[in-house]
């Protein structure tokens, strides 16, 4: 028996799962929930093994842990369709997760974070985090603090005792993000090389994307 | 007799990367060494180029256990070299800094690190089924270390209440009181965990080797702050003679430099302190070394794990008495302003592995043109390399498990940073 996964044939037996065979040859598919420690254990709950059936089996997205093989099953891991729907899914995880674990500097082995690097779903500034962003902001009143072009995750720690950020989880890479961030300095008074020397303190990709948006925004 | 091949490739319960090698045949030791095999650090360069005040912060992350240590040497380097008077306010909350790390440092050493070689275990993990009361007393003096170091620091870690010129903002009497009550609430702790250690310090090899001791000294308190460089071969040094004292030097197999003074070797860190300090103890502190039998000059480096007990206990006291003259007259001072200004200063400060040195050039606006720090295990590395090769041909008879464990807790004994102390290596390739 033979299935097609991303226009290649790879051979299967009766009773197998497409993912089984993904995983048997290396095709990348996410999963969260499947625990390849207890095969049996494939609740279908995560969504993430998405994958979009091309023919012959029922068309559409079915997550590929408990999608049995069938001789002549396409089925395609990298379509548009498959890439909108993990990126969707993981963003809903992500709004359910306890702790907002996408600035995470040190982990690499966190399949979730991985995940939400993959899709592209960006991190949030300090300022989303520090209960000083209505009344009481740092920048309103002279202290040069990096928090609103910094990634969070630390809870802000350091503003939340009213102490600058220094942006230890780096400034963020993302233009969007840095140019709606850099809004927040515009009352302030701030000559742009003060600002740049303060990213680059714990930065270096983030500052050359910071330099470039502030070039971009006209920034003095 | 029958050949010793030993070697250990990443030493555990230590911090950072080290290897012992041992080769010996017929009753001979043909090769002893100590490897330092960690990355370089590169944060002499790093600095380069950065304004005053961001130092403190980079050069913190030199160390995630010695933080505090890091930041108070940088700032004093700045201050030193701008000429930056700070207040008699700030010098004491800065002491209370120090003893904070102290703490913190001490018990993890000595509670989660050592421990487990005296009670005869490979990790602390099964001391929680042995001796649950004695893990949880040392958690709760790990707590209290974390917390009081919190509470004048800013973090437990890379502190961000300490600036150039002062504290960014005064801890609150209130703060400062609930430490007090909690330092005085962990005595009776301490003394329980000191009193459990001494019982089982019999695994304590008894070894000796004469050597020379290098620490901050001073004629009014026990130095951890503040002082001259002291020795107990050559008297005392001003901070500025401080790369004559320490002569580092490159050896081929390790990425950590290495130093000597006036012999072969020498020694920092707790026995060091105590050895030249020892007059000024607490009386606790003074009742425990005497209990332990601690005498100065003391030359067993496995007895810096007793030191580091007794200035644990020496912490408490003396952070108990620094507080109640705080409270006496507290005021809540504005953060300082500060102009740069070009020039040179070295700051000292003695932290957990012993003495600390980082030096500091700054042009007239306050930018860093050039940096050294020396680190506390980059000096006691070449003594631990000479107390290696006077330890091991007295082991030779022995199982060679048994040599193992003994030369991994002399390695232990001097709570080395591993990775804190490389530096960048010119490297000379040959071809």
């Amino acid at each position: 028996m033979k299935i097609i996964i991303d226009d290649k044939e790879y051979a299967c037996r009766e009773g197998q799962k497409v993912l089984d065979v993904a995983r048997a040859h290396d095709v990348d598919i996410p999963t969260l929930c499947f625990n390849p420690l207890n095969e049996a254990m494939r609740p279908a709950g995560c969504r993430l093994c998405l994958v979009e059936v091309l023919d012959g089996g029922r068309p559409g997205l079915q997550s590929s842990c408990s999608l049995p093989v069938s001789d002549g099953l396409k089925v395609s891991t990298k379509s548009r369709a498959v890439y909108d729907e993990r990126r969707e899914v993981t963003e809903l995880l992500l709004s359910e997760h306890e702790q907002d674990c996408r600035n995470c500097p040190i982990s690499g082995e966190c399949a979730f974070s991985e995940l939400c690097r993959d899709y592209d779903i960006n991190g949030v500034s300090v300022c989303a985090e520090c209960p000083n962003r209505k009344e009481g902001c740092l920048l309103s009143r002279g202290v040069l603090c990096i928090g609103p072009i910094t990634y969070a995750n630390c809870d802000a720690f350091c503003t939340r005792r009213g102490y600058p950020c220094e942006g230890c989880h780096s400034v963020m890479v993302n233009e969007d993000l840095l140019r709606f961030g850099l809004a927040a300095f515009a009352k302030a008074d701030f000559h742009k090389e003060e600002i740049l020397e303060a990213a680059r303190i714990f930065s270096y990709e983030g500052v050359k994307v910071l330099d470039k948006v502030m070039k971009q925004e006209g920034f003095k | 007799m029958k050949e010793v091949n030993i070697h250990v490739e990443h030493l555990t319960r230590v911090e950072g990367h080290g290897n012992i090698i041992l080769n010996a045949r017929n009753g001979k030791v043909e090769k002893v060494m100590w490897e330092v095999s960690e990355a370089p650090r590169l944060f002499e360069a790093f600095v380069r180029g950065k304004p005053y005040h961001q130092l403190a912060r980079i050069t913190s992350r030199i160390c995630g256990i010695c933080s505090i240590g890091h930041t108070l040497a940088s700032l004093k380097a700045t201050e030193a070299a701008m000429g930056i008077e700070i207040s008699a306010q700030s010098q004491l909350l800065r002491r209370l800094a120090i003893h904070g790390e102290n703490m913190q440092s001490h018990i993890l050493h000595l509670g989660y690190l050592v421990s487990p070689d005296l009670f005869g275990v490979g990790s602390v993990i099964p001391l929680v089924k042995t001796h649950p009361d004695a893990v949880l007393s040392i958690v709760k003096l790990h707590r209290v270390a974390n917390e009081y170091s919190d509470a004048i620091c800013g973090r437990t870690t890379h502190p961000t209440n300490l600036v150039p010129g002062g504290l960014h903002k005064s801890p609150s009497p209130v703060k400062l009181r609930k430490c007090r009550e909690m330092l005085l609430d962990s005595v009776d702790t301490a003394n329980a965990v000191a009193e459990l250690l001494l019982d089982n310090a019999g695994a304590l090899p008894d070894f000796s080797r004469e050597t020379e001791f290098i620490a901050l000294t001073s004629e009014e308190e026990y130095a951890l702050y503040d002082g001259l460089i002291g020795s107990t071969d050559a008297g005392t040094y001003p901070a500025e003679a401080y790369e004559s004292v320490v002569n580092e030097f490159v050896v081929p197999h390790s990425t950590a430099k290495y130093c000597k003074n006036k012999r072969e070797s020498f020694m920092v860190g707790a026995l060091a302190r105590f050895n030249l300090n020892h007059k000024h103890l607490s009386p606790m502190a003074a009742k425990w070394a005497e209990r332990f039998g601690l005498k100065a000059v003391c030359h067993n480096p496995f007895m810096n794990n007793v030191a580091q007990l007794v200035e644990f206990v020496h912490s408490i006291e003396d952070s108990i008495a620094i507080i109640d003259r705080l409270l006496e007259d507290y005021k809540d001072e504005p953060r300082p302003r500060i102009t740069p200004k070009a020039g040179r200063g070295i700051g000292i400060v003695d932290v957990p592995r012993g003495i600390l040195f980082h030096d500091y050039t700054y042009d007239e606006n306050g930018i860093c043109v050039k940096a050294n720090c020396v680190i506390p295990t980059n000096q006691n590395h070449n003594n631990i390399q000479h107390d290696f090769e006077a330890f091991a041909p007295t082991l030779l008879g022995r199982p060679e498990k048994e040599i193992e464990l003994n030369l991994e807790m002399l390695v232990r004994a001097y709570d080395p940073c591993i990775s804190c102390s490389t530096h960048f290596l010119k490297v000379e390739w040959k071809r």
